[in-house]
């Protein structure tokens, strides 16, 4: 597009919104290096929509934007023309604590939200990175989650209903209010993950759960990190209920959670310090402000700057092979990989800084075509400009891909909701 | 159906796979919503995810309409034929084909009933969580399409959060796998969107499960109480405790009186009984018990027996589940109604179902999964007498309306189908519905697909919004609005 005629559709869209929901864009709002000329913040649904419904009619590129944690996930975009923020719908927060259910806009942070509903000792039950910024619409649009995963799921588990902005400009809903509900189709589960390449979320309604009265921790070392992958399995089927199992290495390192009463807390614990003794292996218990710095620190080393981080799957009884896997190809392309994640449910996160962007892009194919080799995948989620221009983001999405082809050409037949980028490429 | 059709639907399904006579495509004419029936053009019941795919594609070339079904068992008439369509029925595709106790998955053929997969993987320790009340009898392949709960989906969720992965036969006759053993499959999550679609965008051949570990204790609690309000409290003061039970439910006097009749639980003398499942480390439901138990004396309970072997538990399960069955004891015919309210509204939406039992002369028992506010109202009624199996109807209609204007659902569990379809605006907007068709035109453009279920009246794929046009395919007299 001629640069006239974009500072046309800038002037447009201020007159048409505001200068408080339209500005142009900076190199701060750069995705992969790619510069939006627009960014518009609505200040609520309705604009929000005519916003969509508009750069609809001009075949505009949009890239919906939370909290930017997560923004450059997904393929490099070719181009974008909007920035859509949704930093502006915030409230309300619908809380119904009597239902254990809560109603929560898109753009209110995950901190904001469980900031609220813990009045009622309630908490959605997430706990992705950079909670203080990650918005519920971001959240829920690359479904993603942490630790805590092991015993709450994703939010692909916990969403019940789900309001949606498409990208003709219609407002509609899905699923509903209720925990228990199964009229008509699920399309908040269908969003979940989908990258903002279907509509945009606007709202999103979950079960929550109760806030646990008590935390406790078991942090477990080995020498070996397929020793750990082992005694990670061994705890998830000893009858405990652990909130979280992750595993870190190097440094080769199990943390255990127990989220529950104080005294089921306790016992839980010293039971999982006894399986441990019983294999050799030392374990300590953490509470408290110990607990706290060593969940704070684990996260910390997961996000190494300028790291290409990948989400690896396989399944569970694989992780052991997996890490021995990861170990020998990074001392051979003499890349440096930090492994952490959900080790019991076969979900790992790989953070991978080398010497140069082939030796990171060809240390990720090869993981992929092992994980690939065992049913597995490897999908990258940030990485560094030159890095995906190296290696592909998705890797194979199977025999599903022409009819998500064909949900995306249903929903956006103008392919302006993050075209390119979602998942498969989208 | 024309003879060269059925000649190639013979060939398609295998030896033996079709049914064309008019006795046997009796059979098929409904699922268990009974009052609802059309006899199909024919019955295919195929042998192989192949031959499923065959019948599929010689549909989908003829543009003949298709209806899966399982083991029938479904109380909303999403397997109701079409006339001069096919069903094609999943029984012979029984197969457990695969089981990892290590990773806790299970592979099976749809047509496997959901309890014996528990029973096969029981040996190990493990369970498949998802357990309606038909779980004898229903097949896997239709509690995918129904995304099936059951009394300890409050604790454990409902089928999508149980199916990992299928393999599944597209209205077009692909064969695609979805999904996996291994989470995180990469790509749009159309096991999502096929779990709970009621057989109208693909059939499921093969399905990957995820199996739990069974809990090391599982403690039961029944508890007696003077009013259904009261019990009410109870549950909301349990939750307020920030517990989550296994499962709640509740019957009134009237489903008690039944289920007393016909399968002896020995209920206690009460106008409501509450049934509390805690379950998961011994040490953990022995202190959630103590709470449970002291909030349900607060509350006023008149009896709280606790049932600690499997036993005792299954006599008071057996009280339960028997209810539906046991109305026959009470009442010559019932009406079995499926609602969801939010479950601080359910003291409201019961005390105007009693209303309008007092208005409608009709007996309204009341048997619910209270923890999650799916209300299983069961409606008395007579067909001997003129008029009132319509009215039963009306009533259990008016009750739906309680639940949408209450902020709930019209079905918490045994689907749209054919049966609802017609209250689907009550809870979604116009446009909600032209979005969900979206999914459905992505999945099945020519609507072959158990068409008229779910959606009150779809727009073809390819229509517009606006004043009425005819279809091509209406105009070729391939397809017609309902």
């Amino acid at each position: 597009m001629a640069e006239s005629s974009l500072q046309g559709l800038a002037q447009l869209s201020t007159s048409r919104w505001g200068a408080a929901a339209a500005r142009a864009g900076g190199p701060g709002d750069a995705i992969d290096g790619c510069a939006p000329l627009l960014i518009l913040e609505p200040p609520d649904v309705p604009t929000l929509a005519d916003m969509l419904a508009w750069a609809n009619k001009e075949r505009l590129v949009v890239v919906p934007r939370g909290g930017s944690t997560k923004i450059a996930w997904g393929t490099t975009p070719s181009s974008v023309d909007i920035v859509l923020s949704t930093a502006c719908l915030v409230s309300p927060i619908d809380h119904c604590a009597g239902d254990l259910t809560a109603t929560v806009p898109a753009g209110a942070t995950l901190a904001a939200v469980n900031q609220t509903l813990a009045r009622e000792r309630q908490w959605l039950a997430l706990d992705p990175p950079f909670a203080d910024r990650a918005t519920i619409g971001g959240i829920v649009a690359t479904n993603d989650s942490g630790p805590r995963r092991h015993r709450y799921g994703t939010p692909r588990d916990l969403i019940i209903g789900v309001e949606m902005a498409l990208a003709g400009g219609r407002v509609s809903k899905a699923g509903g209010k209720v925990v228990k509900n199964v009229a008509g189709y699920d399309l908040a589960r269908l969003l979940c993950g989908s990258f903002g390449s279907l509509a945009i979320i606007t709202h999103a309604t979950f079960k929550l759960a109760p806030a646990p009265p008590a935390s406790t921790t078991v942090l477990v070392s080995a020498p070996q990190a397929g020793t750990l992958a082992e005694l990670a399995l061994v705890v998830a089927a000893a009858p405990l209920t652990p909130s979280a199992i992750e595993i870190e290495a190097p440094g080769a390192r199990l943390l255990i959670r127990f989220e529950t009463t104080e005294a089921a807390a306790d016992r839980q614990a010293a039971a999982t310090c006894a399986l441990c003794a019983g294999r050799g292996v030392d374990a300590q218990i953490l509470k408290a402000e110990a607990e706290t710095t060593a969940w704070r620190d684990y996260e910390r080393r997961l996000s190494p700057p300028q790291a290409a981080v990948a989400r690896l799957a396989v399944l569970p009884t694989q992780v052991g092979d997996v890490l021995e896997h990861v170990t020998r190809v990074a001392g051979k392309r003499h890349v440096n990989c930090v492994i952490g994640g959900r080790v019991a449910l076969g979900v790992l996160v790989i953070a991978v800084t080398g010497p140069s962007a082939e030796a990171v892009a060809t240390t990720i194919d090869e993981l992929r075509r092992n994980a690939w080799a065992r049913g597995g995948s490897v999908v990258v989620r940030s990485a560094p400009a030159d890095v995906k221009a190296l290696v592909e983001v998705w890797g194979d999405v199977g025999d599903g891909w022409p009819v998500m082809q064909s949900v995306k050409m249903r929903f956006d037949p103008n392919r302006i909701l993050n075209p390119g980028r979602g998942p498969g490429g989208l | 159906m024309d003879s060269r059709f059925i000649e190639e639907l013979a060939h398609a399904a295998g030896p033996g796979a079709l049914l064309q006579d008019p006795a046997d495509l009796l059979t098929y004419e409904s699922d268990a919503l009974v009052h609802l029936h059309v006899i199909p053009g024919a019955v295919v019941l195929p042998a192989s995810a192949e031959a499923v795919q065959a019948v599929v594609r010689l549909c989908y070339r003829d543009r003949v309409p298709f209806v899966a079904r399982g083991h029938g068992t479904g109380l909303s008439g999403g397997a109701l034929p079409v006339e001069n369509g096919v069903v094609i029925g999943l029984s012979r595709l029984n197969r457990i084909l695969d089981v990892d106790i290590p990773n806790l998955r299970v592979t099976v053929e749809p047509g496997v009933t959901n309890l014996e997969i528990t029973r096969h993987v029981a040996p190990f320790g493990c369970y498949y969580a998802p357990d309606p009340s038909s779980q004898i009898v229903c097949s896997i392949g239709g509690n995918i399409a129904e995304n099936s709960g059951g009394a300890h989906c409050l604790k454990y969720g409902f089928t999508v959060h149980h199916v990992l992965g299928v393999e599944a036969v597209l209205p077009d006759g692909d064969l695609v796998r979805l999904g996996g053993p291994v989470l995180d499959t990469p790509g749009l999550d159309l096991v999502a969107a096929l779990v709970g679609s009621e057989g109208t965008l693909a059939i499921v051949t093969k399905a990957t499960l995820r199996l739990l570990r069974r809990p090391e204790a599982v403690l039961t609690l029944l508890c007696g109480f003077r009013s259904i309000d009261e019990a009410g409290e109870a549950v909301s003061a349990i939750i307020g405790c920030g517990i989550v039970p296994a499962a709640v439910e509740m019957m009134d006097r009237l489903t008690i009186d039944a289920a007393e009749a016909a399968v002896h639980p020995n209920f206690p003398p009460a106008n409501a009984v509450l049934i509390v499942e805690l379950d998961g480390p011994k040490s953990e439901v022995d202190e959630l018990f103590t709470i449970v138990e002291s909030v349900c004396h607060e509350r006023g309970a008149t009896s709280v027996e606790a049932a600690r072997d499997p036993a005792q538990r299954d006599r008071i399960w057996k009280g339960r589940k028997a209810a539906f069955a046991a109305m026959g004891r009470v009442s010559p015919n019932y009406y079995v109604q499926d609602g969801v309210v939010p479950r601080t509204k359910l003291p409201e939406v019961l005390r105007r179902i009693r209303e309008l039992e007092a208005r409608s002369g009709l007996r309204i028992g009341n048997v619910f999964h209270a923890g999650d506010g799916n209300l299983h109202p069961l409606i008395c009624y007579d067909e001997a007498v003129p008029g009132q199996a319509e009215h039963a109807e009306q009533v259990a209609s008016e009750i739906l309306t309680y639940c949408v204007e209450a902020g709930g659902a019209i079905t918490g569990e045994h689907g749209v189908g054919a049966d609802k379809k017609a209250a689907m605006p009550r809870m979604f907007s116009a446009d909600d519905l032209d979005t969900m068709q979206l999914l459905r035109c992505a999945f099945d453009p020519t609507g072959i697909c158990n068409p008229g279920k779910v959606f009150p009246t779809p727009r073809l794929c390819g229509e517009v919004p606006g004043p009425y046009r005819q279809h091509p395919l209406e105009r070729a007299g391939i397809a017609e609005r309902f």
